[in-house]
């Protein structure tokens, strides 16, 4: 049996008081810092998983020991560029997903993908864009095209966002569903133009209604037919346009690069990153963004801007150590990952647009609000009776993830260490050492009674860890 | 308690199954030389469910035999199970067993079962199975082997023995793992599930015959109607069957799916009504056929499910119709503008899909009324086939490749009717072609050729901008036609399958066949076919189960193949419900392929 980590407490008790912490997160410049481990800010399980979560949706016990193994800085490495061939690896989903005739085979494919990934980060970014892209397939009606729409979020969730704005601008999905698949000369069609500058880039309020009229005669001639992108160039209006103070005979391509060139499309986008990546209960000062922004502005790579954040002082501060709700998909990944196995994913998709996270189908052009959102009393009685249907050896899910063999392997050989392990897995160093004696407790009493095997006791124990409700923050 | 020194816990779970039916083989016994009464005897009076092999070596011959052992030890799944660790090992048993009772494993099995198996199903979750031995000596020999067994792996494993035996007046009662229970009565084994199963065999030898199952003069009549010949006969109690939640459902509650009504017609009503369901198992000419009757009884004229009932004596379904590539086919004996006229009996619960469905019958046959002027156009014949695609290589292959099907009816006043059905499918048809045209999709063409000088209709979609045609997308699965050859009215998914049952029909229409009187429903698949058509999209299917069972791939294969395996040793079965003497029989038909 691998690490054990310290308890109590994990990063988010220890060191969340610190004043002199919280003052040193306020300066960029500590705050963007790669973080180097020391005495008062050690390199543990805790900070180990936090990365996982994320990073990646979870990791196996194994993937966390080779974590803590590796250090802070070239774990991140690991998951920012692994050594794998993904590329062969998507090459082969792809295909698969080829074979699916309707949007709910994509939805099971793509999750089947996330769990087997050799790069979760790429799928856990190609989520985040696909709530920033937001596309539903309900109004779209064509998988091919739902599938075409997420490969181009994929290629691009890591590499450049100049090019996945520019693909999603000639997106017959993207333009379906906004309504944006015939827009003549005599009829500028606005909502792409509105959409690109309220939610693709520059946020509210940093744009007039007079921009989105003008983008709109950019972006005239380009047609969606038969499920393709058409242009007709005499359904272009070739005339001047004024757009956020630049004055030209603009086309799509001129939008785009002017809305590119606004300081508040960076600004947005790496407010939103870091509430994705970082932290969604407090927004950071403009103070703390504008370095990030300045440099994102230059070039648009993604993946530059996430190293940075993943590797900062900032990322492994209590600032960010479970300051975020986790989806659906998080929490539900997050239980499967742990536990090595892989389920039907179809279920599990109808099981995540239960708890209301409907994979192709987010629910308004903003995607999903996430956060607290996520959690009402409805959709908590649903993790919860999810995270059983996991777990139990019959239904939809039977047998697929037992977490007592999995113990086994890991070296337990008792309920009561089994325990320690998956609270260990799960949770680290965050419950309250009442809570965490309690379940220990538990366990132990449990342990040769007559309430069952020994596999029906640990099956148990993970079900009452990954209902706490620690176990839903990220 | 049963036994005494109960073992804790299983060494042999794995190998339960297989021990059960050999194990208990080598008990001494003072019953020896003693005849045994039937098994039927030893079966508690409320068993609910009991099936018996009277003839179990005539089964093992057509399922063992050379050709079927040839067949499957040359299929890929046989293949690929035997160089598995597990298959080697279960190998290397019958290996062990075969050497060890000097015989090969074909005789071994006749021998040790050659008497009959009787399994029985009785309250309180009680599993029974009587095995009657042909030589007990070798079952004694068997069971010392296992005995064995058991006790060398317990002790490999550091376990306490497992194995347990206790006396019950003059017979030895043995337990493997303290769960199951099994004594040897001469050349009788009997096994059950729990101790209190086996118990209550033994004391049933003492007991008067009229407390056993053979007393029950249910049981009794289900026996004389299947026969001397059977070799095997089920029988089932179905009142205590139908207080189990989900079957009470199932009979009690009104159907809500019209189509489910229309089809399962007759056979609902008739099971309802019955005390008993009797199957019995004949062997003619290696085919399987097993005939099924209950006591219910057939729903009278009065009856809403009326519909279904041949009304004259020479009354029935027409036999099926043959098509290339036929994957399965169905004939109905159903009067459908009694059926609809009915509705409010059959299916009270209007669904709003039911009222659409109204609606747009009203618009497509211009306000006649649906049941009156519409159905009742139809004779009570529908006939509905299946069959494997034959893709134009001028137009390309869907990549998920569906089967075609149709719908057949026979028309009353064809000359009159023929154009009213033209004109609804013709707007149905534009009515899709308008719907997929507001969403930008292409539409259906619609073209009139003639084949074998019958004129019909066909809706198809355009090939023109498809580049990739190896991979079409699912509508090209679809060629919709509309034929009225003579005065039958076909509807089929695709115009082959059309012009193949043009060519059905006219043969028929040559060569006129007899329905078969009383017979009102009839299913046939054939095997070779189905296999086909699975094979064919052996990939879609795979990919399928990946997502939908979480497998990986090599298991998806496995089981998908293990699937078309099995389907491929099913030649063809037709099974046809009708009536007879006032109750619904039913008979089912197996060829199996075992070449």
């Amino acid at each position: 049996m691998a690490v054990q980590i310290d308890r109590p407490p994990g990063p988010g008790q220890s060191e969340q008081a610190d004043p002199a912490v919280a003052e040193k997160l306020s300066d960029p410049r500590w705050a963007w810092a790669a973080y180097q481990p020391d005495a008062s800010r050690p390199w543990n399980l805790a900070r180990a998983a936090h990365l996982h979560r994320r990073a990646a949706f979870g990791a196996t016990w194994g993937r966390l020991q080779q974590t803590l193994s590796d250090g802070p800085q070239p774990a991140v490495g690991k998951l920012l560029r692994p050594k794998a061939d993904t590329a062969a690896f998507n090459r082969k989903y792809d295909e698969y997903e080829t074979s699916a005739a309707a949007v709910d085979a994509l939805r099971a494919w793509w999750l089947r993908r996330i769990i087997q990934t050799p790069h979760p980060l790429m799928e856990k970014m190609t989520l985040f864009w696909h709530s920033h892209f937001a596309t539903n397939a309900a109004k779209v009606k064509n998988a091919r095209l739902m599938q075409r729409n997420i490969q181009l979020l994929r290629s691009q969730a890591l590499k450049s966002f100049r090019s996945m704005l520019e693909g999603i601008r000639r997106d017959p999905a993207m333009l379906l569903w906004l309504g944006a698949d015939a827009s003549r000369k005599a009829l500028p069609n606005e909502s792409f133009a509105r959409t690109l500058m309220e939610t693709f880039t520059l946020g509210p309020g940093r744009y007039t209604k007079k921009d989105v009229r003008e983008a709109a005669r950019a972006f005239t001639g380009w047609f969606v037919l038969r499920g393709r992108l058409r242009y007709i160039p005499r359904e272009h209006d070739a005339g001047v346009k004024q757009i956020l103070g630049q004055k030209g005979s603009f086309t799509g391509n001129d939008v785009v690069r002017i809305v590119l060139e606004q300081p508040a499309t960076a600004r947005t986008l790496v407010r939103k990153l870091y509430r994705w990546l970082i932290c969604e209960t407090e927004q950071p000062t403009t103070r703390l963004i504008t370095p990030l922004a300045e440099s994102f502005a230059r070039d648009y790579d993604i993946l530059k801007l996430i190293e940075t954040m993943l590797r900062s002082n900032l990322f492994f501060s209590p600032l960010a150590y479970r300051r975020r709700i986790k989806c659906p998909v998080e929490f539900a990944l997050g239980i499967i990952k742990g536990l090595e196995g892989v389920v039907s994913t179809t279920q599990l998709a109808r099981d995540l647009a239960n708890l209301g996270q409907n994979l192709y189908h987010p629910p308004t052009e903003n995607g999903w609000t996430g956060g607290r959102h996520w959690i009402n009393s409805a959709t908590l009685t649903g993790r919860h009776n999810l995270a059983l249907a996991l777990l139990s050896s019959s239904g939809p899910y039977a047998n697929k993830l037992n977490p007592w063999p999995l113990a086994k392997k890991h070296g337990s050989s008792t309920p009561e260490s089994a325990m320690k392990l998956l609270l260990d897995l799960f949770l680290q160093t965050d419950l309250d050492p009442k809570v965490y004696d309690t379940l220990l407790k538990t366990a132990r009493a449990q342990n040769g009674l007559v309430g069952g095997s020994d596999q029906e006791i640990v099956r148990r124990s993970a079900h009452a860890i990954i209902t706490l409700p620690e176990f839903h923050l990220a | 308690m049963f036994c005494n020194n109960r073992p804790r816990t299983s060494v042999v779970s794995e190998k339960l199954a297989a021990i059960l039916l050999l194990a208990a083989f080598a008990l001494p016994t003072t019953m020896a030389a003693q005849a045994l009464p039937p098994a039927a005897q030893w079966i508690p009076k409320d068993a609910v469910i009991s099936l018996e092999l009277s003839r179990p070596k005539a089964l093992l011959d057509l399922l063992t035999g050379k050709k079927a052992t040839t067949a499957i030890t040359a299929s890929p799944i046989y293949q690929r199970q035997v160089s598995t660790p597990k298959f080697e090992e279960l190998l290397n048993l019958i290996r062990f067993l075969e050497a060890t009772l000097e015989t090969d494993w074909r005789t071994g099995l006749a021998k040790l079962t050659g008497g009959g198996i009787t399994l029985a199903v009785c309250p309180q979750d009680i599993v029974l199975l009587i095995v009657d031995a042909e030589d007990e000596q070798m079952l004694q020999r068997l069971h010392e082997i296992f005995l064995s067994i058991a006790r060398s792996e317990a002790e490999k494993k550091g376990q306490p023995d497992s194995v347990a035996s206790t006396q019950y007046k003059d017979i030895t009662a043995w337990t493997f793992d303290g769960k199951e229970a099994h004594a040897i009565i001469g050349k009788r084994l009997v096994i059950a599930n729990r101790p209190e199963g086996l118990k209550a065999v033994l004391e049933l030898r003492d007991k008067a015959k009229n407390e056993t199952m053979a007393s029950n003069p249910a049981y009794q009549a289900a026996k004389q109607e299947a026969g001397p010949d059977a070799v095997a006969t089920a029988f089932a109690n179905l009142k205590p069957l139908m207080q189990i939640p989900g079957i009470a459902r199932l009979f009690e509650e009104q159907p809500k799916n019209p189509l489910a009504a229309l089809i399962f017609a007759g056979i609902i009503e008739s099971l309802r009504d019955s005390s008993r369901l009797a199957l019995a198992l004949h062997l003619e000419d290696g085919t399987l056929i097993l005939r099924a009757s209950a006591d219910g009884k057939t729903v009278g004229p009065a009856s809403p499910a009326a519909f279904a009932l041949p009304k004259k004596p020479g009354d029935g379904v027409f036999p099926n119709l043959s098509v290339p590539r036929r994957i399965a086919a169905m004939s109905l004996y159903r009067d459908l503008h009694q059926f609809y006229a009915a509705k409010d009996d059959l299916f009270p619960e209007r669904t709003s899909g039911l009222i659409f469905f109204e609606n747009m019958m009203g618009i497509f046959f211009s306000g006649r009324d649906l049941t009156t002027e519409v159905l009742a156009e139809t004779r009570p014949e529908v006939r509905l086939v299946a069959a494997e695609q034959k893709y134009d290589p001028a137009i390309g292959t869907p990549q998920t490749k569906l089967p075609a099907f149709a719908v057949i009816f026979r028309l009353r006043n064809a000359e009159q009717f023929d154009i009213v059905v033209e004109e609804a499918w013709q707007k149905a048809v534009g009515l899709i072609n308008f719907t997929r045209g507001q969403q930008a999709m292409p539409g259906l063409i619609i073209d009139r050729p003639i084949h074998n000088d019958t004129k019909f209709t066909v809706a198809y979609f355009s090939i023109v901008d498809i580049e990739d045609k190896t991979k079409l997308d699912q509508r090209f699965n679809f060629r919709p036609a509309l034929a009225t050859p003579g005065d039958y009215l076909i509807l089929s998914s695709t115009d082959g399958l059309a012009q193949d049952l043009i060519d059905a029909l006219n043969r028929e229409m040559e060569r006129p066949v007899k329905p078969l009187a009383k017979t009102h429903s009839m299913v046939e698949v054939d095997g070779g076919q189905l296999a086909s058509i699975l094979q064919t999209n052996h990939q879609t299917l795979v990919r399928g189960d990946m997502i939908k069972k979480g497998s990986t791939q090599e298991d998806a294969e496995s089981g998908i193949d293990m699937l078309i395996g099995l389907v491929k040793c099913l030649e063809r079965a037709r099974l046809s419900i009708g009536t007879h003497r006032g109750l619904t029989k039913a008979r089912l038909e197996i060829k199996l392929n075992l070449h």
